[in-house]
């Protein structure tokens, strides 16, 4: 046997690049579902954890999973808004404690997270640079999110404006990066955390401007009657809060009206859970605007449907590899046909038919070894980097 | 005999560090408690007793509702077991800054729709929208005697929810406090009660709950007890006075002695109704109280 | 060493047909066949050293009848008696120099291959003047050197008989002869027979005997 490794050994390493193409493609066959498997489990694993460390959330009535993508993974669908009345509305019912979610604005490419300082301790978000959020115009960085943008506590970081040619006036707010979060391997190491009060201020609800009773241009009034002041819009609303002009900031209308995209709910127990829950089953089905889901259901809804559609991948990678292996059985097959020489020589120096047949099997044998070898390392490379390759193939 | 001293030396030094060590433990587990005002610092003092510290860390000599903490402050605040605020919009930094709502006790909300609107100043707004008041809740609730007895309700209840073993504790603090409240409150009613509608001036739109519970005749003015108003204020006043003919200026502090004659001038006393929202010098809320209710009692002969 | 009696055979739906009355070699002989293409002259050597088995009469080869033996047999007796030379050499060339040589050693286990087959293999090729190309792949080979690096191969098992098919066909006038040289000495030196498929005349006379298989058409051979 050892000879005919020996020999086999030699044929394979000769026509190097027959054997790594054979190589190549046999691994392939192997490590493709197998590292589907891996990554579709540690993907499962990871949308679960989050979802199910998410107890309750209320939002919009509408599609559950726009809802809470947006609200666990900050996704890019922002569901329809509700305003801080949904808060008040879970407040007072005193089964829960309401974490208000604005997920809406962007800076620079990350997600802007508005929400308030009830979020970091109920995510375990510990703060690895600088402070926590302090001042309106404050943000605090994840941590991916800080060393892609380079950006430490001190800096500024600018919020984009919604729409290119953003005509409505939302100007760009200038954020101080107040600290940066220690790493976590989920959805927060990407956002920019403000709170929910300055994602108002990025939204133009909350501004600060001169005192119009110091105003003395003109052009800046329209009009002064009855103790009221009517600016114009000439009047510059400041881009940036400063401990100089944030006595100025103000808000317009009732804080109940402003608008966020979700709350999560964190109810007292389980009981309160459930009566919770029944307190959005309204006997008038439509006069309930509001849903309240549990993202732990949702993400097991999305995941069944995805795992639906890897069946229909896995029948998908069974037909290929199945035509790859006949591709490399008739690759095999022919390459015999041009060895028949060779085979003939064997033979009228003496070697057996079954001694003919073992020496070919030393290279299929060398060839599949070497796979094996090769689908190992793969699959123990993708074992160890699952977590950072699932978060950056399929839960950015 | 120097050994049993020297020994006897070593084990009061054991006692003494066994004994911090204690005080330390028990030190920690006390709530820190911050306020935004004085009353509630006060009356979270007097309910929490030694469960708690409680911190008012405004300066003296600012009025706590337009106070802004600088960043130390803040975080000070946001690492409270529990932050106790006036609701109302009393404090004006609290929109600005990031606090953790969880720990956050508005204190006036069970009374919450029996605040007192009131248009502002200057109010303004952006284009032909329409007209925007800004902070035009009045915000002095614990004035209203009866207000602040639930607002130390609300504060008891919140203290009951982080330490429930010191129910009882609490729950008997609470009510000694609620009664010296409304017995106060009883008091200033019946003084007021003697001459109901008897016109009176404020040198600050700060009374409005007082003037309400109390049935004062009340009418404000935007003074400062410290400033000598301008001759339109002046000219302002006497055309309130000319509808509204008050004998009394009550301020809210000890007026300037300039302001004071003026004022005689044209028929008015002065008295001070401290509205007692940071620490006093001297006393305690309760003390300041009280001393505004014999001040009244002047008012009301 | 070599005794055919009434030989008859022909490949399967061939319409080829070889008839050999009697033939002979002797021990240690160096016999040259010669004839026309397509005579049988290759055939005769397959039948000789056991590839294939005639449809009638019987091959002796050093006293065993060869063509009555197994295919196992006929392969187990090829390899310890009979060493081939082919025209085109037939070397491996995945296999180094050295590799081709012992090559019979590593696919039957009739042959031990050790130390000594190595160090005999080191020697032969020595002599072959290809002791210094023993890593070469034989790709890098001219056609003469190739053709030793078979001889080596047909040599080293020490066979009784060795059966050259055309071993000078495709080298150059200069090699013919050295190659030929090569044979005689190693054919001389250990005692062993040759028989040798050729077509070059020229070199006829250094051969004993020349059987022409022309005659075996014709049935005049002996």
């Amino acid at each position: 046997m050892i000879d005919s490794l020996y020999v086999a050994w030699r044929y394979v390493t000769f026509n190097w690049a027959r054997s790594l193409t054979l190589i190549a493609c046999v691994t392939l066959i192997a490590v493709l579902p197998l590292s589907l498997e891996l990554l579709l489990d540690e993907s499962e694993r990871q949308l679960l954890a989050r979802a199910e460390t998410t107890p309750l959330i209320v939002g919009a009535k509408g599609s559950s999973l726009d809802l809470t993508m947006n609200s666990l993974y900050f996704g890019d669908t922002v569901p329809e808004l509700i305003s801080m009345a949904a808060v008040e509305r879970v407040s007072e019912t005193d089964l829960a404690l309401p974490i208000p979610l604005s997920v809406r604005f962007q800076a620079r490419g990350f997600r802007v997270v508005g929400t308030n300082l009830d979020y970091f301790d109920y995510r375990g978000l510990r703060i690895a640079e600088g402070r926590n959020l302090g001042l309106l115009g404050d943000c605090v960085l994840g941590a991916r999110a800080a060393a892609e943008l380079g950006l430490a506590p001190g800096d500024s970081l600018l919020s984009s404006p919604e729409t290119l040619f953003d005509l409505a006036g939302v100007y760009p707010l200038k954020m101080r990066v107040a600290g940066v979060l220690a790493p976590t391997q989920s959805a927060d190491d990407l956002a920019v955390f403000v709170d929910v009060k300055t994602a108002w201020v990025i939204q133009g609800l909350v501004h600060g401007h001169q005192d119009l009773r110091d105003v003395t241009d003109p052009t800046l009034v329209m009009d002064r009657s009855d103790g009221t002041v009517t600016a114009t819009a000439k009047l510059a609303q400041y881009t940036e809060i400063s401990p100089e002009n944030i006595d100025s900031f103000h808000f317009h209308g009732s804080a109940a009206d402003y608008p966020i995209t979700s709350v999560i709910a964190v109810p007292r127990d389980e009981k309160a859970a459930a009566i919770l829950r029944g307190r959005y089953v309204s006997v008038d089905a439509e006069a309930e605007t509001q849903q309240i889901l549990v993202p732990g259901e949702v993400i097991q809804d999305l995941l069944e449907n995805i795992f639906r559609i890897k069946s229909v991948l896995d029948a998908v990678i069974v037909v290929v590899g199945t035509a790859t292996v006949l591709a490399l059985t008739l690759v095999f097959a022919l390459s015999l046909r041009l060895r028949q020489r060779e085979m003939q020589t064997n033979f009228k120096l003496g070697c057996s038919r079954a001694t003919i047949a073992r020496l070919l099997g030393a290279e299929i044998v060398i060839i599949l070894t070497a796979s094996a070898l090769l689908t190992g390392l793969l699959l123990a490379m993708v074992t160890h980097y699952d977590e950072p390759l699932v978060r950056a193939l399929f839960i950015h | 005999m120097p050994d049993v001293k020297h020994t006897a030396s070593l084990l009061a030094i054991a006692l003494l560090l066994i004994l911090a060590q204690l005080r330390t433990a028990e030190a920690e587990d006390r709530l820190q408690v911050y306020a935004v005002n004085y009353p509630l610092a006060y009356f979270a003092e007097r309910i929490a007793g030694d469960l708690a510290e409680v911190r008012f860390p405004a300066p003296a000599d600012v009025d706590p509702a337009f106070w802004m903490p600088d960043a130390d402050t803040i975080t000070a605040y946001q690492a409270a077991d529990l932050i106790l605020l006036n609701g109302a919009d009393y404090a004006k930094w609290i929109p600005k800054v990031s606090l953790p709502r969880s720990r956050l006790v508005d204190t006036s909300r069970g009374f919450k729709d029996a605040y007192i609107r009131q248009p502002a100043g200057v109010s303004h707004n952006h284009g032909p929208g329409g007209e925007h008041a800004h902070g035009g809740v009045a915000f002095t609730t614990w004035l209203d005697l009866s207000q602040a007895a639930q607002q130390a309700e609300a504060i008891a209840q919140a203290l009951t929810r982080k330490r429930p073993a010191a129910k009882e504790r609490i729950e008997r603090n609470l009510q000694v406090l609620q009664s010296e409240l409304l017995a106060l409150n009883e008091r200033i009613a019946e003084i007021a009660g003697a001459n109901p509608g008897r016109p009176l001036l404020a040198s600050h739109p700060i009374y409005q709950y007082l003037a309400r519970r109390y049935g004062l005749n009340l009418r404000s003015v935007m003074w400062e007890p410290d400033v000598l108003p301008s001759e339109r204020q002046w000219a302002e006043l006497k055309g309130i006075l000319s509808k509204h003919p008050a004998k009394w200026m009550l301020w809210e502090g000890t007026p300037a002695e300039e302001n004071v004659a003026r004022l005689r001038a044209l028929g008015l006393a002065s008295n001070v109704l401290d509205p007692c929202a940071n620490r006093p010098e001297t006393g305690d809320f309760l003390s300041v109280m009280s001393d505004n209710a014999k001040n009244l009692e002047q008012v009301f002969q | 060493m070599i005794r055919i009696r009434s030989l008859g055979f022909g490949y399967p739906g061939n319409a080829f047909r070889l008839d050999i009355p009697a033939f002979e070699v002797q021990q240690g002989e160096k016999l040259a066949v010669i004839g026309p293409s397509g005579s049988g002259k290759t055939t005769l050597l397959n039948l000789v050293s056991g590839i294939i088995t005639p449809n009638a009469g019987d091959v002796q080869v050093a006293d065993t009848a060869v063509s009555t033996l197994s295919d196992a047999g006929r392969r187990d007796f090829r390899i310890r008696n009979i060493g081939f030379v082919f025209q085109d050499f037939e070397l491996l060339d995945y296999l180094n120099v050295l590799d081709n040589i012992l090559h019979p050693y590593r696919i039957t286990g009739a042959l031990r291959l050790d130390g000594t087959v190595r160090a005999r293999a080191a020697e032969l090729a020595g002599q072959m003047a290809i002791g210094d190309k023993l890593k070469r792949r034989t790709n890098d080979l001219s056609q003469g050197e190739k053709q030793r690096v078979a001889i080596c191969r047909a040599l080293l098992p020490r066979p009784r008989l060795l059966l050259a098919d055309e071993a000078t066909g495709n080298l150059d006038p200069r090699n013919k002869a050295h190659i030929l040289d090569l044979l005689f000495d190693n054919v001389d030196s250990h005692g062993a027979t040759l028989l040798a498929v050729t077509h070059d005349h020229e070199l006829l006379p250094r051969f004993d005997r020349v059987v022409d298989f022309a005659e075996f058409q014709s049935g005049a051979a002996a």
